[in-house]
């Protein structure tokens, strides 16, 4: 396996770092690893080094890259909506693994607003063949609040704690929020049926981290519907594990389990590098 | 700050080719040349912005910038759980050599926050440095070990990161998001930073609750600058949270402008 840095896109503007397998079937897609939030391509906690390295020596060719403005990447210089931007900074991405793997299609990665901008992609890119969604989008439901009410409702001491904590002056985090906007659920519903009708794979897998509005396996069921029951849908939920993967026998597991799904819905026809 | 895309090149150097590097060409023929030095674990990504910034400000102002990340961290090769010190050291020293090539300056000055901050004092005389900037650099090793111990530890019992308290051995061996070994571990709780002969201005901007001890490590008062604002370094809430201190990079891009 061999690692390089590139500076690439449109604008000369991305900086990304490709893992290339040291022998490569031919056909086998390549793996491009999204920002999560504001943190630069390495993922939190070094995740996307992790992944990129473990399915590196699996045989796939991989991309980490920063996003426009995000990390080590600066502004294109167009005028853009940040979805327009988004799309075509994976575009060059894309075409920058393509170049150096000779891969055609791909497969986007991408945790918490690395999600929503592999959702986007993926919604229109015909070169995207699947996508892995780690805490997605996902939406509170009556599932949701039966399994998070009921238990507080029949404990004592939290009742205890509430009334204490009434008395205490209220307090402000003082941090400012940046968040995005999720998409309507019934459009996100539709985005994964069209995606899977147009042959895409879909791999959610979610976390405990996320527990303010998702909180057991079945409200895959219950946000989605019939569409995750499709034979083209991967879920699994982690619920021991944080939002970011903090603890290394979390990230193994979640790195087990992306590890697997690409095998069994893209698998490298000749053995990975050594 | 607007930044030139083609004068910020990423490349990999030294052994192997293992280390990773962004090298930040100056506007104009580089007069000074400036190696940044990371910290480790969890403040280097933290930091990860405010570098970026430095760097551009300093490019901006004549002087070449190399930013690199150590064996074992960031996109440099090696698993985090292969961290180590002397590794450290040696990298950095690479790395003041990679910078004088690239940039033909001979004289580098090297910054670091925290653990860069001491690495860069450390490896001094093995870098060549001529002259340091180190910002709230551990001096104290084992006192660093325990509060890292401490933080870790109540990670496990976090509520508003997971769902279920997790075991002991669920957070064994690691700190804060990263794999260490036996051996690193000793290596920071031994930690011993002599003053080096290089001119060096220390910026502190430890929380005033925890007076920190410069005193038995530097001579000269006037080179110790404390910054207004506190750092939030050890503040579980703000673990995933960004560094950034505009008063820092001004005081730095002063210092080095004004270093002979």
């Amino acid at each position: 396996m061999q690692e390089r840095a590139f500076r690439f896109g449109r604008a000369r503007h991305l900086v990304g770092i490709a893992g290339l397998p040291s022998t490569q079937a031919p056909e086998t897609v390549g793996v491009i690893v999204l920002n999560a939030g504001l943190v630069h391509r390495i993922g939190p906690f070094r995740l996307h080094v992790e992944m990129t390295r473990r399915l590196n020596a699996d045989g796939y060719p991989t991309l980490r890259f920063d996003l426009s403005t995000i990390g080590d990447s600066a502004a294109s210089g167009e005028s853009q909506t940040r979805k327009q931007q988004i799309c075509a900074d994976v575009e060059d991405a894309m075409h920058l693994l393509g170049e150096q793997a000779a891969c055609t299609r791909f497969v986007l990665i991408g945790l918490c607003s690395g999600s929503q901008s592999a959702h986007m992609v993926a919604c229109s890119d015909p070169k995207v063949a699947g996508a892995v969604f780690l805490d997605g989008y996902a939406y509170r439901t009556v599932g949701y609040h039966l399994r998070y009410y009921l238990p507080r409702l029949l404990d004592m001491k939290r009742w205890l704690l509430v009334l204490s904590r009434r008395r205490q002056a209220p307090e402000g985090s003082g941090e400012p929020a940046f968040t995005v906007a999720p998409l309507p659920q019934a459009v996100v519903r539709a985005d994964f049926a069209g995606m899977l009708d147009r042959g895409l794979k879909l791999c959610l897998i979610y976390s405990g981290g996320i527990s303010r509005y998702f909180n057991h396996a079945r409200q895959f069921r219950e946000c989605f519907g019939r569409v995750v029951s499709r034979p083209g849908v991967f879920t699994r939920f982690l619920k021991e594990a944080d939002h970011t993967y903090i603890l290394t026998g979390d990230r193994n597991r979640l790195l087990d389990n992306v590890e697997r799904w690409l095998s069994d819905n893209f698998p490298v026809m000749t053995g990975g590098s050594p | 700050m607007s930044a030139r895309p083609e004068t910020e090149v990423p490349f990999y150097f030294g052994p192997e080719s293992a280390l990773f590097g962004l090298f930040h060409a100056s506007a104009t023929p580089a007069r000074k040349a400036v190696l940044l030095c990371p910290p480790l674990g969890q403040d280097q990504i933290r930091c990860h912005r405010l570098y970026r910034q430095l760097a551009q400000a300093l490019a901006a102002e004549g002087i070449a910038v190399l930013r690199f990340d150590y064996y074992g961290t960031g996109d440099s090769a090696g698993g985090s759980v292969e961290m180590d010190w002397q590794r450290c050291l040696a990298d950095t020293a690479a790395a003041a050599n990679e910078l004088r090539a690239r940039s033909g300056v001979d004289r580098v000055l090297a910054f670091g926050a925290r653990l860069g901050g001491s690495i860069a004092l450390a490896s001094a005389a093995q870098a060549r440095l001529a002259g340091i900037v180190a910002w709230d650099p551990v001096l104290d090793g084992r006192a660093y070990v325990a509060q890292l111990d401490a933080m870790q530890s109540a990670l496990r019992l976090d509520g508003q990161r997971f769902m279920v308290p997790r075991k002991a051995d669920d957070v064994a061996a690691q700190w804060l998001g990263f794999a260490i070994s036996d051996g690193f571990r000793q290596q920071l709780a031994n930690l011993h930073v002599d003053r080096p002969a290089a001119p060096m201005l220390l910026l502190d901007s430890l929380a005033s609750d925890a007076p920190p001890s410069w005193g038995g490590f530097m001579i000269d008062a006037a080179a110790v600058r404390r910054m207004e604002s506190a750092t939030p370094w050890n503040d579980p809430r703000r673990l995933e949270v960004a560094i950034l201190s505009h008063p820092l990079i001004q005081a730095v891009t002063q210092h080095v402008r004004e270093a002979a």
